[in-house]
C-alpha cells in the first residue's frame, strides 16, 4: 500500500514536471509561430507594395519614351519582305529614290 | 459482560468503517491531484495569452479585393496596406495642439470637425485621416502627439495611373467598389470583409484589356487632341470575334484613385456612358440594311443630285458629284442624300426592325456597368428614317455602335462586348444577324473606302494591315438646331479587311480646323489619320505581321501570341 502511494506521488511529480515543461515549450513555440506569422504578413505586404511598384515602373507610359530613346519603334511593313530577293530589290529601289510608295508609308 | 461487549462492538464497527474512511481520503487526494492536473493542462492549452483589447470603438470594416490584371497578367489594380490615423480622445491632452501640429501636414483638415471629434472624452476612437502614405504616417508619428495612433488598413492602388481609368471605376474609403469593374468585383467576383489589413486570397480578375494597346490608344488620342485642338476624344479597340474590348479610352481622363474626378461631367466616359449622334459612320448600318434586305445591291443606282427636303431640314451632300450614284458610291463618297433615299426605300418599320436586330436600339450591359441607353426618336416616321440613315436623330453610345459594326464585318454574327478575358476556346455563340454574303460586301466597301483615291478614309491606310473603314462628321446638336462648326468626327476601322480581327472606333470632339487637318474639320482629315496611327501601333502589339501576304493566307498571327505571357502578376 505504501509502495502504491509512493509510486503515485512520484508519478504525479513526474507528470507535473513534464506538463510544466511541455507548457513552457508550447509557449515558446507559440511565440515563434506568432513571429513567423508576423514575418509572413510583413512579407505579403511587402510583396503587394513591390508588385504595385513594379507595375508602376513597368507602365507603358514610362517605357515608351525610354524605348523611343533607344531608337525603337513599332514594326512596319518595311522590316518584312516576302523573300531575300524582294528585300534586296527594295533596298536598291530605295537607294535609287524610285520607291515613292515605300517612303510615303512612313507617314 | 456488558461494557467489554460494547467495547468489542465499537471496535468491530470501527474496523468495519476503516476501508470506507481510507476510500474517502483517497478520493479527496485524487480530486486534489485531478484539480492540479486540470490546472496544468489549462495553462498548457494554447490561446490563453494576455487579455484582449478592451478598447470600445467603431471597428473600421474594410474590404479585401482581388487584384485586377490585364489579359496578359499585367497589374492594373491591387490592394496595399495604408496607414490610417485615429485619435483616442480620452488620451489627447490638448486639442488645439493636435490641430496646430497636424494642419501643415493635412492642409484641408477642418478645425471645427476635429475639435468636435476630440471633445467627447467618453469616446475612445475617432478617425482623423485615412489612407496615408507610409512617409506621411512617419511624419505624423515623429510629431509624437499623445493620443494619436495608427491602424493598418487596405487601400486600392492603381499602378497605371489614369490608364483605363474609366473602365476600372473606383472604390470608396472602405475599399468597396462603387463604379466600373471595381463594382463588378463586389457584385460578381466577391470581396472579403476584413478588419485591419488582410490581403485577399482571391485569384486576380483578368480583364480583356491589353495595357500596351490601351497605352498606344491613349497616347495617340492625346497627341490627336493636341494636333487638332479637340475638346475631347475617345477610342476603343474591339475583338470582332469574341467581343473582348482590348482598349477603351476617353479624354479628358479620370484617375481611379481620385473618385471625385469622375463626378465632373466633362470627364464622363464617352465610350460607354454617353450617347452621341455619330454621323456618317452610321451609313455602314444603312447600307448593310439595304444589302441584307435585298432592297438594293452594290451596283443599284440612286439619284442623289438634288438636295432632299425632309420636314424643316434639307439634306445636302458635302461633296456632291452631280450624277446618280451606285450604292457603293453612296458609301464611299458618304452621300447623305443617297443614304436617306435608300433608307426611305426600306421604310421606317424595316429600319427599326433591322436596328433592333443589330442591338442598336435596346439596352446593353457590360461588366463595367450599363451602357448609356440609346436615345431613339419618337415617333419614328419618314423624316427620322432619313436622318438616322446618315447618323442623325438617333444617339447611341460608341461601344454599342461598335458592337453592331463588329457584327457587320465578322461574317454577320452577334457580338456582345465584354471587359473580361474570354477563354481561348470560347468562340462565339453563332447568332447570325446578317448573312455572311452581306458581311463580305460591307468588308469590301470599307476596304475600298480606304484604297480608292476618292475614298474618305484613305488617310487611315497602314501598309501591311489592309485597313478598311468609314468616316463620320456629325454636327453637335445645340440650342435651336445643329452647330455648324462644332462636330464630332469619327472613324470606324477594322483590320485586316480580308478577315477582320479587330475593330477600332475613334471619335474626336470639336476638333478645330488646324493646319494638320488642311484647315478643315472633316473626319477624313483628322479622325481617319488618327485611326491609322493607332492601327500602325497596335498591330504589332496584337501579334500581327504588317504584311498583307500573311494576312491573306491565314489568320495573320505571326508572332507567338498564344503562348503564356512572360510577365505575370503572380
Amino acid at each position: 500500500m505504501r509502495m502504491l502511494i509512493l509510486g503515485a506521488l512520484v508519478l504525479t511529480l513526474a507528470s507535473a514536471f513534464l506538463l510544466y515543461g511541455i507548457s513552457y515549450d508550447t509557449r515558446l513555440l507559440e511565440d515563434r509561430v506568432q513571429a513567423q506569422e508576423r514575418a509572413i504578413d510583413a512579407a505579403r505586404s511587402d510583396i503587394a507594395v513591390l508588385k504595385a511598384e513594379r507595375a508602376h515602373l513597368g507602365r507603358p507610359e514610362r517605357i515608351e519614351p525610354l524605348a523611343r530613346g533607344q531608337g525603337l519603334q513599332p514594326a512596319t511593313d518595311q522590316q518584312l519582305a516576302a523573300s531575300p530577293t524582294a528585300a534586296l530589290a527594295r533596298v536598291r529601289g530605295m537607294s535609287g529614290g524610285a520607291s515613292a510608295a515605300d517612303q510615303k508609308s512612313g507617314e | 459482560m456488558g461494557p467489554p461487549e460494547a467495547g468489542a462492538g465499537a471496535r468491530q464497527q470501527a474496523r468495519a468503517n476503516g476501508p470506507l474512511r481510507t476510500l474517502l481520503a483517497m478520493l479527496v487526494v485524487a480530486l486534489a491531484f485531478a484539480a492540479v492536473a486540470g490546472q496544468l493542462v489549462r495553462l498548457a492549452l494554447p490561446g490563453r495569452s494576455g487579455p484582449s483589447s478592451t478598447l470600445s470603438e467603431t471597428v473600421g470594416q474594410s474590404f479585401a479585393r482581388p487584384d485586377i490584371v490585364d489579359r496578359n497578367g499585367r497589374l492594373l489594380a491591387t490592394d496595399v496596406e495604408v496607414y490610417s490615423l485615429f485619435a483616442d480622445p480620452a488620451r489627447v491632452l490638448d486639442r488645439d495642439e493636435v490641430f496646430e501640429k497636424l494642419s501643415p501636414i493635412f492642409p484641408n483638415l477642418s478645425r471645427d470637425a476635429l475639435r468636435a471629434d476630440l471633445a467627447d472624452r467618453t469616446r475612445r476612437f475617432a478617425w482623423i485621416k485615412r489612407g496615408l502614405a507610409p512617409k506621411t504616417a512617419q511624419t505624423v508619428h515623429d510629431l509624437g502627439i499623445p493620443g494619436l495612433d495608427f491602424r493598418l488598413e487596405l487601400g486600392r492602388a492603381y499602378p497605371g495611373g489614369t490608364s483605363a481609368g474609366h473602365v476600372l471605376g473606383n472604390v470608396n474609403i472602405d475599399n468597396k467598389g462603387v463604379a466600373g469593374i471595381e463594382r463588378y468585383l463586389d457584385e460578381h467576383v466577391g470581396v472579403e470583409s476584413v478588419t485591419g489589413a488582410t490581403l485577399s486570397e482571391h485569384a486576380p480578375v483578368r480583364l480583356s484589356l491589353d495595357i500596351g494597346v490601351q497605352h498606344a490608344v491613349e497616347s495617340e488620342l492625346a497627341s490627336a487632341m493636341d494636333r487638332y485642338e479637340a475638346r475631347g476624344a475617345a477610342a476603343l479597340v474591339l475583338d470582332v470575334g469574341t467581343g473582348e474590348v482590348l482598349a477603351s479610352a476617353s479624354y479628358p481622363q479620370v484617375d481611379p484613385a481620385r473618385p471625385t474626378m469622375s463626378l465632373d461631367p466633362a470627364r464622363i466616359d464617352k465610350v460607354a456612358s454617353s450617347t452621341f449622334e455619330l454621323g456618317s459612320v452610321f451609313k455602314t448600318l444603312t447600307v448593310a440594311m439595304v444589302l441584307d434586305g435585298g432592297i438594293a445591291d452594290v451596283d443599284t443606282m440612286v439619284d442623289a443630285r438634288e438636295p432632299l427636303t425632309a420636314g424643316r431640314f434639307t439634306i445636302r451632300d458635302l461633296h456632291p458629284l452631280g450624277r446618280p450614284l451606285s450604292v457603293a458610291e453612296v458609301f464611299i463618297h458618304s452621300s447623305n442624300i443617297g443614304a436617306a433615299k435608300l433608307a426611305l426605300q426600306a421604310g421606317p418599320r424595316h429600319m427599326q426592325t433591322f436596328l433592333k436586330r443589330m442591338q442598336v436600339l435596346g439596352a446593353m450591359k457590360t461588366e463595367a456597368g450599363s451602357i448609356a441607353a440609346p436615345q431613339v426618336p419618337e415617333p419614328w416616321g419618314e423624316i427620322e428614317t432619313m436622318t438616322v440613315a446618315y447618323g442623325h436623330g438617333l444617339a447611341v453610345a460608341p461601344l454599342q455602335f461598335a458592337a453592331a459594326a463588329a457584327a457587320l464585318v465578322n461574317g454577320g454574327n452577334l457580338v456582345v462586348p465584354t471587359f473580361i478575358k474570354q477563354p481561348a476556346d470560347a468562340g462565339l455563340a453563332n447568332v447570325p444577324l446578317i448573312t455572311a454574303a452581306t458581311s463580305a460586301q460591307i468588308r469590301e466597301l470599307m476596304r475600298r473606302n480606304v484604297t480608292e483615291p476618292g475614298g474618305t478614309g484613305k488617310r487611315a491606310d497602314v501598309p501591311g494591315y489592309s485597313v478598311g473603314g468609314k468616316t463620320g462628321t456629325a454636327e453637335i446638336p445645340g440650342r435651336g438646331g445643329y452647330r455648324k462648326k462644332a462636330v464630332i468626327s469619327s472613324f470606324l476601322a477594322a483590320f485586316p479587311m480580308e478577315r477582320p480581327k479587330y475593330l477600332v472606333l475613334v471619335l474626336l470632339f470639336e476638333p478645330k480646323p488646324t493646319g494638320a487637318a488642311n484647315h478643315e474639320v472633316l473626319a477624313g482629315l483628322n479622325a481617319a489619320p488618327t485611326a491609322g496611327r493607332i492601327i500602325a501601333r497596335i498591330g504589332p502589339l496584337l501579334g500581327m505581321m504588317p504584311t498583307s501576304a500573311s494576312a491573306g493566307g491565314s489568320s495573320g498571327m505571326a508572332f507567338d501570341a498564344s503562348s503564356p505571357a512572360k510577365y505575370e502578376a503572380r
